[in-house]
């Protein structure tokens, strides 16, 4: 790994260490090799949101030419949120992409993160999906995203009812995680849901 | 590229940490409007590209990157950091302006370069000296410069070849047109008003010459003489078809009537005067050329010239 990339993360890497968001448990920073090129990151859901409570581990690269291109980052928690891919975690987020600039660093970019957790942005989405339910259906969206953060991120918010629904396609034979997106995606219609699983 | 952070004495300000590479800032740049500072091989990389301003993403280029102000050069150069070659033994402890001329003679520098003291003469950094073997540097040497010579060869051997061709296709030209000339009156005449026009061309490209000592000449060259006026004529552009004959023509045997003898010369010594001479490039020798010279009478003149070569006196 070149010289400048690796200088970087390690100084990034104390930084983070020693800020008071790791202080406070809002953010966490790992290792996951010597080389310094592969990090797990962890942030808590911002309060006030329907990811409160819940903890989101998130996968990141750091390229060759980190800092001249920006670190790849995506959630490795399942997340419903209209700037992240409910299947694959791809975030979208402009200084992850064109609006990255040097100076940003793994600190700067976890705090952005969290912050778009706070402050979606339906009208620039990488889940067209998640997106559509958020502008039209902001209360079922609230809810599916509690949902969502109780079952994979640990969030406090149980919904018996959306539980009770998954458990029902799950009877059925279905993958839970296909059952969930499903009902996620057909507003929590059991039979919108089958129709598109069996379809 | 900037300086390592952990080589520097006591805390460095973080106005002096350069925010692409994250060590002190190494040879700095600032953006013009909001003044950040970056180690110029840091910023010029990162323009390159995305025109921006790493830290506020204000549009920059490369041109409008300026030298940072004093007071921050200042600061920078009265740092104190360790040597490069700490980690070879050097224990010096410099400010940051002099750490380059302290680079250029630290004896720790594994890469200094030290002349071989076993005689062979070579220069090598340091730290193979220790593996230094004259003998296998040289054969290394030898074997390099004989490779090269094989390539030599071999170039030469193709240039051979290439010209043999060239011979051979001028000679069937030659012959070609000698049969054209042969065959066609009308091209015959062309041929020669050619050859005349070019011999005129030739002699009007040379500058005058004087003649002060005429004693001088030397009416019996050697063969060596004659090789060097030939070579001089023969880069001066002389048309190759006359060449020869021209320098034939610089022995008393070929000269005419009026010049073949030590006699014949002395009585005409006077229409010497007459001879319209040209030089013959950085030698002792003149140029009669018939062309020059209709007006000389008949018996002091032959076709297609007179080479004169004398000991001294040729302006």
């Amino acid at each position: 790994m070149a010289n400048i990339a690796a200088k970087r993360i390690k100084r990034e890497f104390k930084e983070v260490m020693k800020s008071e968001e790791v202080a406070g448990g809002s953010i966490k920073l790992e290792l996951i090799n010597d080389s310094w090129t592969e990090l797990q990151g962890e942030i808590a859901g911002p309060p006030d949101t329907p990811y409160e409570g819940g903890t989101f581990l998130l996968e990141i690269k750091v390229p060759e030419t980190y800092p001249f291109n920006p670190p790849k980052i995506r959630f490795m928690t399942k997340i419903w949120h209209p700037n992240v891919s409910s299947v694959t975690g791809a975030i979208c987020l402009d200084i992850l992409k064109d609006q990255w600039a040097a100076a940003l660093t793994l600190r700067t970019v976890l705090l952005s993160i969290q912050a778009l957790l706070s402050a979606a942005e339906p009208n620039d989405p990488q889940d067209a999906v998640v997106a559509k339910q958020y502008r039209e259906d902001i209360r079922l969206f609230n809810l599916t995203a509690s949902h969502w953060t109780n079952v994979y991120a640990g969030g406090p918010t149980v919904i018996w009812e959306f539980n009770q629904k998954v458990q029902v396609l799950i009877d059925m034979g279905i993958d839970e995680d296909q059952a969930r997106v499903a009902l996620s995606t057909f507003e929590w219609e059991i039979e919108r849901a089958t129709e598109h699983l069996f379809s | 590229m900037g300086f390592e952070i952990k080589r520097f004495q006591g805390d460095v300000d973080e106005e002096l940490i350069c925010p692409i590479c994250s060590g002190v800032l190494e040879d700095p740049l600032q953006a013009p409007a909001c003044e950040h500072a970056f180690c110029r091989a840091c910023i010029t990389e990162w323009i390159s590209r995305q025109p921006t301003c790493p830290v506020d993403r204000q549009a920059v280029t490369a041109s409008q990157l300026r030298p940072v102000p004093r007071i921050l050069r200042n600061l920078l150069s009265r740092l104190c950091t360790s040597c490069d070659n700490a980690p070879h033994g050097c224990n010096a402890v410099l400010k940051l302006d002099s750490l380059a001329s302290h680079l250029v003679e630290c004896e720790y520098n594994p890469k200094r370069p030290m002349p071989c003291e076993a005689g062979c003469g070579l220069v090598i950094p340091k730290d193979e000296l220790a593996e230094h073997n004259c003998v296998r540097e040289l054969r290394a040497l030898i074997a390099t410069h004989q490779g090269k010579l094989n390539d030599y060869e071999q170039e030469l051997a193709e240039q051979r070849l290439v010209i043999n061709e060239h011979k051979r296709e001028l000679a069937l030209l030659k012959e070609f047109m000698r049969a054209m000339r042969l065959s066609n009156p009308s091209m015959r005449a062309l041929a020669d008003q050619m050859e005349r026009e070019e011999v005129v061309r030739w002699a009007n490209s040379l500058s005058r010459a004087r003649v002060t000592r005429w004693g001088g000449m030397i009416s019996t060259p050697d063969d060596v003489l004659q090789m060097m006026i030939k070579r001089s004529l023969s880069e001066s552009g002389c048309p190759p078809h006359i060449i020869d004959d021209l320098m034939e023509n610089c022995h008393e045997r070929r000269w005419p009537p009026g010049l073949s003898s030590l006699e014949t010369r002395q009585n005409n010594r006077r229409l010497y005067e007459k001879y319209v001479c040209k030089r013959v490039p950085g030698k002792q020798a003149v140029l009669v050329l018939h062309c020059d010279n209709t007006h000389v009478d008949e018996h002091m003149m032959v076709e297609p010239g007179l080479v004169m070569i004398f000991a001294h006196g040729i302006e």
